[in-house]
């Protein structure tokens, strides 16, 4: 048992309300250089949606993440060793600036300076890349809030799991449902990006998990952009280097939650760690779809158990790093709620990013144009639900129904729970019921709600004292070297020559 | 002069300053170190430019480096004809492929809009020159045929001249300007490596065929210090290995030697008549050998006298070497006075042969573990001997088997001769008196 610890993260997407600051705060933090313009370390994506890039989920395309040949052998779908050679003169999986977007801007000067006349000057967008102008074609959250329309929505490649007769139903205008999906960089625990880099620039910090790129040693290869199922490597085209989401470390080291976490109007976030047993990596990805989520869970290690303790000390990992372990909320949403989910765990990556999956549309029903949801029918609200559990199992357990079941009917069971509880309008005997069925108590329900509607900002983000980075990018300031390429540094000086 | 310059001072400056210029960047300035891809702006004309460009000019620089390097093995491939003629097939195709794709990179950089935003001054510099040069290559070759063949007589002893600091320029200066022009224009490249894009041919990830496909980089001294820690007990623990593997093989090795001797011993000798008459026989020639010598050895007991040689062969300086009575090396050198002085010639420190060069000092060094010896008194003169070499009893004896001057160790020499007897004379050693011995 080789325990490490692992910063994790929790996104509860019933709480979520798309608004996009999560994205601006890291925009205006990271990404607001020349190269990077188009580059969205986080995202908010519609659901059901194409997402960015466009269609990123596709990996017939893209070839992203790990291919199990179904006994020992777990490779990147993107490329063998010897193959890769061949790649990087040009790299099929890659996907250009046209999946993505033309980052653009508009000529604001054109207002001051425009001549007096008889119709209103207009400022005209131009490429943030050519400074040529442009029309505009797509953007970061193009279909935001479009689900439901044929143009963007039906190509989202999670309704393939999804009959013909459900899929007409999810479309009828009545019925249009959608949520929100944020997304960050995972910091999977068995990344294929760090193992398709060519340059080996790519690596995990061993205290924390954090997957970062050395700007230094990267050589522009590009086969991370490929090998990363998620797209959340992005290639700065300015600088020639991929740059990709630090979670960050530099906040986290000084005791701060990352950017987006602190900026989010829904406190939808949680950050805890997680202590894992290493020797089980890769060989727990080394299962059939169905078994995944399970098999990544059986990766976790208790932070409470005398040996996991005593094995975590041994790795060198600090009594304050254990204790911020033994009051996670991210360990008691995976591991004793069991609420919460990876994003697409069938590409094998085991990403230490989770799910809450979101209740309300499955839940809500329309009935004549009025929004019920009826208690007693309560499971049918499952097989009735305006958003196909496949779907959500499609997304949020590699199609394995009854793992999203079970979170739904505890999160249902909490609901229940809490109205009975505050309204009185339901049988008492009925409630004890559900939470029976949905295999919870309700001290487990009080706990459930304590940490989802009233936690204060110390429960959300259970942050471990980190060491600063010994790394270049923490000797200079990313606000002083704002506007420069690459992570602050000028293409041709290094700060230590 | 100027082909002084050309062919002697570019050469030199380009490789000078592209060592200088590539440690540097590759040390102050890794961040600049990149491929600098397009493929993202621009994907659809790339793959037909940027994949045969590649693939062709690789071909060809192989070929040259491999002409360059090995001269000796490709002169070896050329000097089959039909070799010639398919690597000069392949050459120009090659070089055809790379003059296609570059076409079309160049065709992409200069009407793509977003490619141009990230074009540089130098990248159209390199872009040109490469073009250039590479029809200046076809040229050559389709001009001058068979250059894999010619150049391994011109150009490869030119590039080792270079190379062995004994520049020789005449190998090349006689050629046509096609081929000159080719040849600066490489020159030109390796200068331009370290301040172009043309650095990233020095960033191939050949690392990737090996490495662990997951990095973990701990930061903190606590783990960092417990990884080196683990990484050691882990080297032990191979060491411990292979040391394991080492002892029992030599020991089952052991085992098989032992036990087959052993088998032997009780199943008597190999039954093989042919194999057994041929060991007795060398134990014959062994003992026959033995016998001789020590028939030889005791002639020399019971002989009065040995001789060692003619007195006109003595020297002042340089002894002569013979064998004593006792079997042991003793030295005869010409004295001052005439008179021969004879000496064993045996450290007594630890039984080396001494040498037989007498030094200014009239001393003779034994070579092992440099002790000194007075050849007139036999007294170790410095080094670890401690005990004055034996002196030996001799006589000069005339041809007719006279013993003119006898010399006993002790005494005065005894006796006269004169010159002329002398030189007729030869060095007998004597067998030492019983009482001496």
């Amino acid at each position: 048992m080789d325990v490490r610890a692992h910063v994790s993260v929790i996104f509860h997407l019933d709480k979520c309300i798309g608004c996009h600051t999560c994205s601006v705060a890291c925009k205006n933090i990271w990404t607001d250089r020349p190269g990077a313009e188009y580059m969205w370390w986080n995202n908010v994506e519609t659901k059901p949606g194409t997402g960015f890039p466009t269609r990123w989920e596709d990996q017939d395309r893209f070839n992203g993440g790990w291919k199990w040949n179904g006994k020992n052998k777990l490779e990147p779908r993107c490329q063998t060793r010897a193959d890769s050679f061949l790649k990087l003169f040009y790299n099929p999986n890659q996907p250009n600036l046209d999946d993505y977007y033309e980052p653009f801007t508009y000529k604001y000067e054109d207002l001051f300076n425009a001549p007096q006349g008889d119709v209103q000057p207009t400022a005209i967008p131009i490429s943030l890349i050519t400074g040529e102008p442009m029309e505009i074609k797509a953007g970061p959250n193009w279909d935001d809030d479009l689900s439901g329309t044929p143009l963007y929505a039906e190509n989202d490649l999670n309704l393939d799991a999804l009959s013909e007769e459900e899929r007409n139903m999810l479309f009828e205008v009545e019925r249009l449902t959608m949520f929100y999906l944020p997304r960050i960089c995972n910091h999977c625990a068995n990344p294929t990006c760090v193992a398709a880099c060519p340059s080996g620039a790519i690596y995990k910090r061993g205290e924390d998990g954090i997957v970062l790129i050395n700007q230094e040693k990267c050589r522009g290869w590009r086969a991370c952009v490929a090998a990363c199922p998620y797209k959340k490597i992005y290639y700065n085209w300015k600088t020639g280097k991929s740059e990709k989401c630090v979670l960050c470390f530099p906040r986290l080291e000084t005791g701060q939650a990352p950017a987006c976490f602190h900026s989010c109007v829904g406190r939808i976030r949680y950050m805890g760690v997680m202590l894992y047993d290493a020797d089980r990596i890769p060989d727990a990805m080394k299962v059939p779809d169905r078994a995944l989520v399970e098999s990544q869970r059986s990766a976790f290690l208790d932070p409470n158990d005398p040996a996991v303790i005593a094995g975590a000390r041994a790795n060198g990992i600090s009594e304050e790093f254990i204790e911020s372990a033994q009051k996670s909320p991210a360990y008691k949403y995976i591991m004793e709620w069991k609420l919460a989910l990876p994003l697409h765990i069938e590409y094998r990556t085991m990403p230490m990013l989770f799910y809450v999956p979101p209740l309300l549309p499955v839940m809500g029903k329309t009935d004549n144009g009025t929004y019920t949801h009826d208690a007693k029918n309560f499971f049918t609200c499952l097989e009735n639900s305006r958003l196909p559990i496949k779907y959500l199992a499609s997304l949020f357990s590699a199609g394995n129904v009854e793992v999203v079941e079970a979170v739904m009917r505890k999160l249902m069971a909490v609901r229940h729970y809490k109205r009975w509880q505050s309204v009185r309008d339901m049988d008492e005997n009925e409630v004890h019921k559900i939470l029976r069925e949905a295999k919870t108590t309700p001290e487990e329900v009080e706990r459930i709600y304590q940490m989802t509607a009233i936690p204060t900002q110390y429960q959300r983000y259970v942050l471990p004292p980190l060491q600063r980075e010994e790394a270049v990018e923490s000797t200079c300031s990313p606000e002083a070297c704002k506007g420069c390429s690459g992570f602050s540094l000028e293409p041709t000086f290094s700060p230590r020559a | 002069m100027i082909d002084l310059f050309l062919y002697i001072g570019l050469p030199y400056i380009a490789i000078i300053v592209a060592i200088i210029g590539c440690y540097r960047r590759a040390k102050y300035s890794k961040y600049s170190m990149t491929t600098r891809s397009s493929q993202f702006l621009e994907d659809k004309q790339l793959l037909w430019g940027s994949t045969p460009w590649h693939i062709g000019v690789i071909v060809v620089l192989l070929g040259h480096l491999i002409a360059f390097l090995l001269p000796q093995v490709w002169a070896a491939i050329v000097s089959v004809p039909w070799a010639v003629f398919v690597i000069e097939t392949v050459g120009v195709a090659a070089s055809i492929l790379a003059l296609a794709g570059l076409g079309t990179l160049i065709y992409r950089r200069v009407t793509s809009a977003r490619i141009q935003a990230v074009t540089t001054t130098a990248d159209l510099l390199v872009v040109a020159l490469l073009f250039a040069q590479i029809v200046l290559g076809v040229l050559s070759a389709t001009h001058f045929r068979y250059g894999a063949s010619w150049s391994t007589g011109t150009v490869v002893p030119y590039l080792w001249s270079l190379l062995t600091l004994q520049p020789d320029m005449t190998y090349v200066t006689g050629f046509p300007m096609l081929f000159k022009l080719h040849l600066i224009g490489a020159w030109l490249f390796i200068l331009l490596l370290p301040f172009t894009r043309l650095m990233h041919i020095l960033a191939v990830p050949f690392q990737y065929i090996w490495r662990r496909p997951q990095i973990v980089i701990w930061n903190t001294a606590r783990r960092r210090q417990q990884a080196v820690a683990a990484t050691v007990a882990a080297d032990s623990r191979r060491e411990f290995l292979k040391g394991a593997v080492g002892v029992t093989g030599a020991t089952g090795l052991l085992a098989i030697g032992v036990s087959n001797k052993a088998l032997n011993y009780f199943k008597g000798a190999a039954a093989d008549p042919e194999a057994e008459s041929a060991l007795l026989e060398k134990k014959l020639r062994r003992l026959e050998l033995t016998a001789e010598e020590r028939k030889y050895e005791l002639e020399r007991q019971r002989s009065s006298m040995i001789l060692v040689a003619p007195y006109k062969d003595l020297d002042p300086l340089k002894g002569k070497y013979f064998i004593d009575y006792k079997m042991a090396p003793g030295l005869a050198f010409r004295g001052k006075d005439g008179l021969p002085v004879v000496i064993s010639a045996k450290c007594t420190h630890l039984g080396c042969t001494v040498s037989s060069t007498l030094d200014e000092n009239g001393r003779v060094m034994c070579p092992c573990h440099v002790s000194f010896f007075n050849i007139f008194t036999g007294q170790p003169e410095g080094g670890p001997a401690k005990d004055p070499l034996r002196k030996i009893d001799w006589a000069l004896v005339d041809p007719t088997g006279k013993a003119l001057i006898t010399g006993v160790a002790g005494n005065k020499p005894e006796g006269t001769a004169t010159p002329e007897e002398l030189a007729a004379c030869s060095l007998f050693i004597t067998k030492p008196a019983p009482a001496a011995v």
